[in-house]
């Protein structure tokens, strides 16, 4: 079970480290004003300490419970995070294996793991949908779009 | 009446058979979307923007903004046969229609709805023929002061206006640029917060972000709520459909009111969902049958609908005239004007004459093909609805995969998507405004450059944006805005407590 209250904190710290990496990357490219104008690095220089400002101020009204959803304790069940895990890994997955074996057979794969294997579907049907996207991805996006899609590092071995 | 003769011209562009064609085709994808809960106007939008890449602009945007009708529509009817709102902005169609349905009356709840929100959107169209153009021309005689003025203005209404945390807003807000920043800076030439990655010089694309926010983030949601989907009967009854309609104009002083607030909300970016909520209140306050809305009355579906479909439409005028989107899915249009070649904003009226007035023509079309189309379509895409979420969620997953890909060919922009997906996921569970991060992402450049361009005129002074009476009404009107949370906090402080912890309530 997660606590709407370390969720808020959690979300607060991940926006709150991306405004300290933007105000130390953009020092890089100067801030301030030069013959040129305004320098490259200010503008972003200045979102970033807003940035920074404003997640430290979420991340106090999230950890004293305040603001508008605070009647709100629990943020995800652990049914619901069950859910969620079972959308986002194999999605995850899905992206990670695609370098690997290309567009194609990874989103065949992916498709019948995600149907067949928790019993969604009956196996033929998921192996039907599983050879049908391909095949629908093939036809919009190579034949009709001209948008050639990854085939892999596998596909490139047996020299495709 | 120029106005009239360029529309006259526009209609000989939108009503050809390729261009009926594909609004047919964005209807259909439109309502598809609208009915699925989980996909809404601006996942569609952005799922269809990497194939109208080698299109037309002018076929390309009757194709998005056809879909964007198709949405708006399709969202109304699974909130009246489902009581599932299948876009947020018709949730508030929920209150009244799905219980008008469920008394065994979903066709005149159907034919209401739909007869209001062409109203709605005819009303929209309509204000944006006339005043369109007025403000580009108005707009033209915009320089860099006055253009960061207007920016800052929309950027602050979202923060006075959006219904959000007032912070999280400028958080969101502030990341969006930053994420506009990522990549080479059009001034200087100079690489920016490209943090180590050598791939990231060519910045992030907005498509990658929305496809990851809008499609991923709300799959994530969807996923976690499960939802059952009970219809009641689906059945159509032609003779009770015309009758519905012509019940409508009884209720001409809802109508004009709620399209007014429609209209408003529309061109403020406070966007469809609060302006259907908003008129949903205000119909309940000042109806003589207010008491019973919530049990299945007329006007409590003429208000939210009328008005969620004129703040839809009317979202478009300052995208076009400006180059500011008033709401998500005319955010996400306006990256496409973008990427198409086309440079939003006043000078569209002027070098892009067959596509402004192509675009508004193709409005009143295809609200026209999109009303008989979901009329038509109700017992199909019901049925659509009975579809398990375990088949259609990894179809919606693929298609964000390739879609992100597809823009540039770039896997970093598969893995960037998916975790903009992580993103669009936590804000939209916190309610953190994902409407703003897009916004700014789209015109953040532009916002930055103006304001670069203003600094140079004046040498560095900031006095540049209180030099002449019309760039300091608009930046105090940006600075009240922003200050008018705070302000309200203040008034909610000194009122009685129990006061204030009510007002909270109704917040949520």
């Amino acid at each position: 079970m997660i606590s709407r209250r370390a969720l808020e904190i959690a979300t607060a710290a991940l926006t709150g480290i991306f405004g300290v990496v933007v105000v130390v990357s953009s020092i890089d490219n100067g801030i301030g004003w030069s013959s040129a104008g305004v320098d490259a690095g200010t503008f972003p220089f200045l979102t970033g300490i807003i940035i920074v400002l404003g997640s430290l101020y979420n991340m106090g009204q999230g950890a004293l419970g305040r603001g508008t959803l605070a009647m709100v304790r629990v943020a995800v069940t652990p049914s619901e995070l069950r859910r969620l895990a079972g959308l986002f890994v194999p999605a995850a997955i899905f992206v990670a294996v695609i370098p690997i074996v290309g567009m194609y057979l990874a989103s065949a794969g992916y498709v019948f793991a995600v149907l067949a294997l928790p019993k969604q579907q009956s196996v033929f049907r998921a192996i039907a949908i599983a050879v049908a996207t391909p095949l629908a991805l093939y036809v919009v996006f190579e034949r009709m779009f001209q948008v050639s899609l990854p085939r892999g590092a596998l596909a490139a071995a047996f020299g495709f | 009446m120029e106005n009239l003769q360029s529309l006259l011209h526009g209609f000989t562009i939108a009503v050809t058979v390729p261009h009926l064609t594909l609004m047919v085709i964005g209807v259909l994808l439109g309502i598809l979307v609208g009915v699925l809960p989980g996909l809404g106007a601006p996942n569609g939008v952005s799922l269809l923007l990497p194939l109208t890449f080698g299109m037309q602009p002018v076929s390309a945007i009757i194709l998005l903004s056809s879909m964007y009708w198709g949405a708006l529509f399709g969202g109304s009817v699974t909130s009246i046969l489902f009581n599932i709102p299948g876009e947020p902005s018709s949730v508030a169609t929920t209150f009244d229609g799905y219980p008008m349905a469920r008394d065994g009356r979903p066709t005149t709840a159907l034919a209401t709805a739909f007869g209001s929100a062409a109203f709605g959107a005819l009303v929209g169209v309509i204000l944006i023929t006339f005043l369109a153009s007025w403000v580009a021309q108005v707009a033209l005689a915009f320089g860099p002061p006055e253009y960061f003025a207007v920016y800052f203005l929309a950027f602050a209404s979202f923060v006075g206006m959006g219904g959000a945390a007032p912070i999280k807003t400028v958080v969101a807000l502030a990341i969006g640029f930053a994420i506009a920043a990522i990549g080479i800076d059009t001034v200087s030439g100079s690489v920016r917060l490209n943090m180590g990655i050598d791939e990231l010089v060519k910045g992030v694309s907005f498509v990658v972000a929305v496809m990851g926010l809008f499609g991923i983030g709300e799959l994530l949601i969807a996923v976690e709520e499960e939802f059952q989907a009970r219809a009641v009967s689906s059945r159509v009854d032609w003779k009770e459909v015309f009758r519905a309609l012509g019940r409508l104009p009884r209720h001409s002083i809802a109508l004009l009111r709620s399209a007014a607030i429609g209209c408003w909300m529309g061109i403020t970016p406070g966007g469809p969902t609060a302006a259907s909520f908003m008129s949903y209140g205000i119909a309940k306050r000042f109806s003589r049958n207010g008491a019973r809305f919530g049990s299945g009355e007329a006007e409590g579906i003429i208000a939210p609908e009328t008005a969620d479909h004129a703040a839809g439409t009317s979202a478009l005028l300052p995208m076009l005239s400006l180059g500011i989107p008033g709401s998500a899915t005319a955010a996400v249009m306006m990256g496409g004007l973008m990427i198409w070649g086309l440079n939003p904003g006043p000078m569209l009226f002027v070098d892009q004459k067959d596509f402004v007035w192509g675009l508004i023509a193709s409005m009143y079309v295809g609200n026209i093909v999109a009303v008989a189309l979901v009329l038509l379509t109700v017992p199909v895409f019901a049925a659509l609805m009975r579809i398990p979420f375990a088949v259609i969620a990894p179809l919606i997953v693929i298609i964000c995969v390739v879609g992100a890909y597809s823009v540039s060919n770039s896997y970093l922009d598969v893995v960037l998507m998916l975790g903009f997906g992580v993103v669009g996921y936590l804000f939209k569970k916190l309610h953190y405004p994902l409407a703003p991060l897009v916004l700014a992402i789209v015109i953040g450049d532009k916002a930055e450059d103006a304001f670069r361009q203003a600094m140079l005129m004046s040498k560095g002074s900031l006095g540049i944006f209180f030099a002449n009476r019309l760039v300091t009404t608009l930046v105090l009107a940006g600075i009240a805005l922003l200050l008018l949370p705070l302000v309200l906090q203040i008034v909610r402080l000194l009122r009685k407590p129990d006061e204030a912890a009510h007002e909270k309530v109704r917040i949520i």
